[in-house]
């Protein structure tokens, strides 16, 4: 089980599901490279768990086609393809001890019993849980639960690997480091593995690739580094991470937001009006005579750094500032604010949609 | 060590299942006998195999083409689309043939006539679900096909036979018996030609009067706009209750006899229900026990126990009153016992109105000083009122479909369920029978259809614990005792009439002489004995398919998705709410001739027991589905189980509670059917309760109370360790909480 094999590649072709009148999922397309951990982000109600479900084979699309291994998987059902999916609710069977939890997709496949006791003390070893296997899941902490839910489908040795809001009722702190445990597994096993989340943090930190979602369809898809610095649509810049989205035009060269015009070095800009897009800790606030004018409306302190809420005539701006004993900012302070271009993306103006 | 990756098989490598149900259909189809030489389930024609009938018939001969053609497609390593699609054509042409041919040799049917239809409906079923029509596991979407045959064959066929039997005269259509039945004065007489006056005349004055008096009310209290169509209603609504009371005629008994049992039930019912909310007196804790009354009561316990205390020479009547009357023979007497039967279900519907209330009330109370007018004209009657409505509409149904009660004490007074009765008994005419039957079918589906659209209300009651939450507002002290005073009076007669029936039991000859004897008892023996065990066997054989076939039903329409969802639900909900006696004589008609011959035997009964009683396990089933979290049947499934395994290993585990429950309640209910196996039993299988109203029509009255009370005190027996057995299960679950 601890071998690295190579994972098998999941295909999604302009999948789409409808309920009734609702279009939950719309002509997606999406691609799992083998051995990845690919993300799916969004908004609550975009269409994130319906995607893993259809790839489960729990759901069936209402048009569109779903591959697994180059092998077109629309029609089989669900304990056929060789899937396995971490719930939410966790969904550890309560009547069931642990290691029974663990043991029952194996028995399900009537594998002997020396067998079956080898793999589940494998898997809960895996993680760091082996002696909780006589206990009931209600004896058990949700952290707990959670990694004998991990358990229960890595010891089946899927082909794809499921994850929907795994750690979501877990608290922050127990969250990172069951995460970072995820993270290790899936690397180490190399399991092809799609993971549903819209906690915008889980996602950079986890994946190989993100994929943003937004009402069914795909807004974005690329590593996590570039989803943050260089999101296509308003949505995305919006979504991920925090950002100031202000009207500016473009030309020459340079891009000017009310009368501060800075350099911006982007491939295929059209002159003409654009959105700017800058990330609070690209805005750098000073008193020089240079910038993007502004007064400081709030203040706030948040340990290591300070957020403030400027207005300028561009519109408000949020700018994070690593914290200085020497130097307090106070509201209704004058100032003036640049941009650093590592955090500076331009985006289409008016973009539709976001 | 490298990964072992578990393929998929798009192509159909290893399905067991088919294989082994193909197998079994081609054995059924060509080795076991087609043909039954009669009544008896044992007497198998053998040269009637399908090897001996191809030589001589086209259609033998297809069947077994098409069992073979199964096999082929279950075994041949095609892509899996193309073998659903084949296997789920061979199958359905092998269940038309099938069909055929049994319909063409129309002599009974043998164990090939149900194992290959049914062989040949899974493979459909497993045919469809793999030839990506259908995305549903294999076992489920055959499940479907078994759970609609069932229902068609069982439920549906009888109901539809009782209503072409009420037309089908002699081979062709024709309306005399019904027009012959729903004209005569034994159905129907409004105006009784040997009164003097006109009895349809003074129902309509009695209208006339009531509408004139509610305008002028109406004109008093300035209601205008709605003083109109209030009086128009009032008036016909007294005119169609004064013609129904002045009226005559089985119809008219039964209507009548609802209308009546309905509100006294519900309003007592209602008093009930308050007091076991809000009062505070000790006659509380009593009110528990009146909710399992009903379900262990056997029918004609009642009966017997008003013969006995107010009968001609009742105990209450005659010795302490010293009158020999009729009075409590007839509509009266029904009434009274179905009262006393039918309250403790309006208490229990009532109850949880009441709990509603309550919650209601004292938020009521606490936003706003509003007048006690305003508060039941805005709080009190819209929220009581559907819950009213329902616990009327349930009575009532029950009212109209009881038999025993107006069969012991109707005094001879025609009734819908006892016409139906007397119609095949008395005057060998099953028309008529028919078309009592419809008539009451047609009621009482009204009444079901009404309380299932605008009251979508449970159509069942089920014992429930009482949680122990914060009290509501006590009632105030004088209506406390005074319902408290109802209840004690209800009470006391409740205990008389069970009590007359233990005493009756060993009291030499009840009117004449009380001396205490054993001699009913013993002389249950030897006969009623062998009923009793008789009894105890088939409701036990009809509990576990009940249980399954009802758990089945309920998961699939609580859980799959397919066409004909609803109509399914309906179809076998159905069945509870038709009157026994419909339904007995619909299995007479549909099951005494041809392929289905089944009457004479006791899989007949047991098949009645069986359908009649699902929709118990159908509604515990959905309670229990409801607790269960989707997803752990999905983790289930994830982990490669299929929906039998998820089903066997999940569900039926964290269900187990709710399947006990099913399992006595159908074996309950079983034990005290009477009126859908009176037309089904025999000499050799007499049931309890039949064999009590026989000793009735006897006049061993003594030992029929003897068997009503030992089947009695059986049931509570039953019932008891029912629930010790569960409070046992439940603190279990309870620990071990939801996933
Ligand atoms: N079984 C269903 N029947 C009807 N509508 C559904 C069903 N499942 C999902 N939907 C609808 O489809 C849309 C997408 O739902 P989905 O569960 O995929 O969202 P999600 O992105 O996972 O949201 P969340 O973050 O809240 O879990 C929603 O509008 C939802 O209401
Ligand atoms: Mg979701």
């Amino acid at each position: 089980m601890n071998a690295v094999a190579e994972g098998v590649p999941v295909r999604l072709e302009g999948v789409t599901k409808r309920f009734g009148a609702v279009l939950a999922v719309d002509s997606v397309d999406l691609h799992v490279p083998p051995g990845k951990l690919v993300t799916l982000l969004g908004p609550s109600g975009c269409g994130k768990t319906t995607t893993l479900r259809l790839v489960a084979g729990l759901e069936r699309p209402t048009a569109g086609r779903v591959w697994i291994a180059d092998e077109d998987v629309t029609d089989l059902p669900a304990a056929r393809r060789g899937v396995t999916m971490v719930f939410q609710s966790y969904a550890l069977f309560p009547h069931l001890t642990v290691f029974e939890n663990v043991a029952y997709g194996l028995r399900v496949q009537r594998l002997p019993a020396a067998e079956v006791r080898r793999r589940v003390m494998e898997a809960l070893e895996l993680v760091g849980l082996p002696e909780t296997a006589e206990r009931y899941p209600a004896q058990l902490s949700g952290g707990q639960q959670q990694r004998v839910a991990l358990a229960r489908a890595l010891v089946m040795q899927p082909r794809v690997l499921l994850f929907d809001e795994p750690l979501s009722n877990l608290d922050a702190k127990l969250r990172r480091r069951v995460r970072a445990e995820i993270r290790m597994l899936q690397q180490r096993l190399g399991i092809t593995s799609l993971y549903v989340t819209h906690d915008q943090a889980e996602a950079l930190a986890l994946s190989d690739v993100v994929v943003v979602m937004n009402q069914g369809r795909v807004e974005q898809v690329g590593i996590p580094e570039e989803v943050y610095r260089r999101p296509r649509t308003r949505f995305v810049a919006d979504f991920i991470g925090e950002a100031n989205l202000l009207p500016a035009t473009f030309w020459e060269g340079a891009v000017e937001v009310a009368s501060y015009r800075f350099p911006v070095e982007q491939e295929e800009v059209r002159d003409g009006p654009v959105t700017v897009m800058v990330r609070p800790e690209a805005v750098v606030v000073s008193q020089d005579a240079s910038g993007l004018p502004g007064v400081v409306r709030t203040v706030f302190f948040m340990g290591m750094t300070t957020e403030l809420l400027v207005d300028t005539p561009a519109g408000e701006v949020l700018a994070t500032q690593p914290y200085r004993a020497d130097r307090r900012i106070v509201p209704g302070e004058q100032v003036r604010l640049r941009f650093e271009p590592a955090g500076v993306y331009l985006l289409p103006a008016e973009d539709g949609r976001g | 060590m490298a990964r072992a990756v578990a393929l998929p098989q798009t192509r159909w490598a290893a399905q067991p299942a088919v294989a082994a149900w193909a197998a079994a259909t081609v054995l059924a189809a060509a080795a076991l006998p087609w043909g039954r030489a009669g009544r008896d389930l044992g007497s198998w024609l053998w040269d009637s195999t399908g090897v001996v009938l191809a030589s001589g018939s086209l259609l033998a001969a297809g069947v077994l083409l098409a069992s073979f053609a199964v096999l082929l497609a279950g075994l041949w390593p095609a892509p899996e689309r193309t073998r659903g699609v084949a296997l789920a054509a061979f199958g359905a042409c092998g269940m038309a043939l099938s069909g055929l041919l049994l319909g063409v040799r129309g002599t009974p049917t043998g164990p090939a006539g149900v194992l290959a239809p049914l062989g040949f409906l899974t493979l459909t079923g497993f045919g469809l679900s793999s030839s990506g029509r259908w995305f549903v596991d294999p076992f489920l979407s055959a499940a479907v096909l078994w759970a609609a045959a069932f229902v068609a064959l069982f439920i549906l066929l009888p109901l539809a036979s009782v209503v072409v039997a009420s037309v089908w005269v002699d081979g062709r259509f024709t309306l005399e018996v019904v027009h012959r039945t729903l004209t005569s004065p034994a159905f129907l007489a409004l105006d009784h030609p040997g009164t003097p006056h006109n009895e349809l005349a003074v129902a309509a004055a009695v209208g006339l009067a009531v509408a004139v008096g509610t305008l002028v009310l109406g004109w008093y209290l300035r209601w205008s706009r709605r003083s109109l169509p209030a009086g128009g209603a009032a008036g016909l609504a007294a005119a169609a209750l004064a013609s129904l009371y002045l009226g005559f005629g089985a119809f008219r008994n039964s209507l009548l006899l609802a209308v009546v049992v309905g509100a006294v039930s519900t309003a007592l019912g209602f008093a009930f229900a308050l007091l076991s909310e809000r009062s505070q007196l000790p006659t509380r804790r009593l009110l528990g026990t009146l909710s399992a009354l009903p379900i262990i009561t056997p029918p004609f316990v009642l009966g017997i126990a008003m013969l006995y205390l107010f009968g001609r020479r009742g105990f209450v009547t005659y010795r302490l009153l010293g009158v020999s009357t009729d009075v409590f023979f007839g509509p009266l007497g029904v009434a009274v016992a179905q009262v006393l039967a039918y309250t403790p279900i309006a208490y229990l519907v009532l109850v949880g109105v009441v709990r509603a209330l309550d919650a209601s009330l004292e938020e009521a109370a606490q936003t706003l000083g509003a007048s006690p007018w305003h508060l039941v004209r805005t709080v009190i009657w819209p929220l009581a009122r559907p819950g009213l409505a329902n616990a009327f509409l349930l009575v009532a149904i029950e009212s109209l479909a009881d038999f025993a009660n107006p069969i012991v004490v109707g005094g001879g007074k025609p009734f819908l369920a006892t016409e139906v009765f007397f119609a095949i008994v008395g005057r060998y005419n099953p028309h008529e029978a028919a078309t009592y039957g419809a008539v009451l079918l047609a009621l009482t589906l009204t009444v079901f259809v009404f309380q299932q659209r605008w009251l979508g209300g449970a159509f069942y009651v089920t014992v429930t614990g009482r949680p122990t939450g914060a009290r509501p507002q006590p009632l105030p002290l004088w209506l406390d005792w005074a319902l408290s005073a109802v209840f004690v009076v209800w009470m006391v007669v409740v205990v008389l009439l069970y009590g007359s029936v233990f005493v009756g039991a060993v009291t030499r000859l009840w009117g004449f002489d009380y001396t205490f004897t054993l001699r009913h008892l013993q002389d249950l023996h030897p006969q009623g004995w062998q009923v009793l065990r008789t009894t105890v066997q088939l409701s036990a054989y009809a509990a576990v398919p009940s249980v399954v076939v009802g758990f089945l039903i309920g998961y699939l329409v609580n859980r799959v998705d397919f066409p004909g969802r609803r109509a399914l639900e309906f179809s076998s909900m159905l069945s509870f709410a038709t009157p026994g006696t419909v339904m007995g004589i619909g299995y007479v008609l549909a099951f005494n001739q041809g392929p289905l011959l089944l009457t004479g035997t006791e899989l007949v009964i047991v098949l009645a027991f069986v359908f009649r009683n699902m929709p118990v396990a159908i509604r515990a089933a959905v309670a229990a589905l409801e607790q269960i979290d989707r997803s752990l049947e999905e983790a289930s499934t994830m982990l490669r189980a299929g929906a039998s395994t998820t089903l066997r290993r999940v569900v039926a585990p964290l269900a187990r509670s709710a399947l006990l429950s099913g399992l006595v309640f159908a074996f309950v209910r079983a034990m005290t059917a009477v009126s859908q196996v009176i037309f089904l039993i025999t000499p050799q299988h007499n049931l309890a309760t039949t064999q009590i109203l026989s000793y009735l029509e006897y006049g061993s009255q003594g030992r029929g109370a003897a068997l009503a009370s030992v089947l009695t005190l059986l049931l509570v027996t039953v019932v008891a360790s029912l629930q010790a057995l569960s409070r046992r299960l439940d603190p279990r679950t309870a620990q071990l909480g939801a996933g």
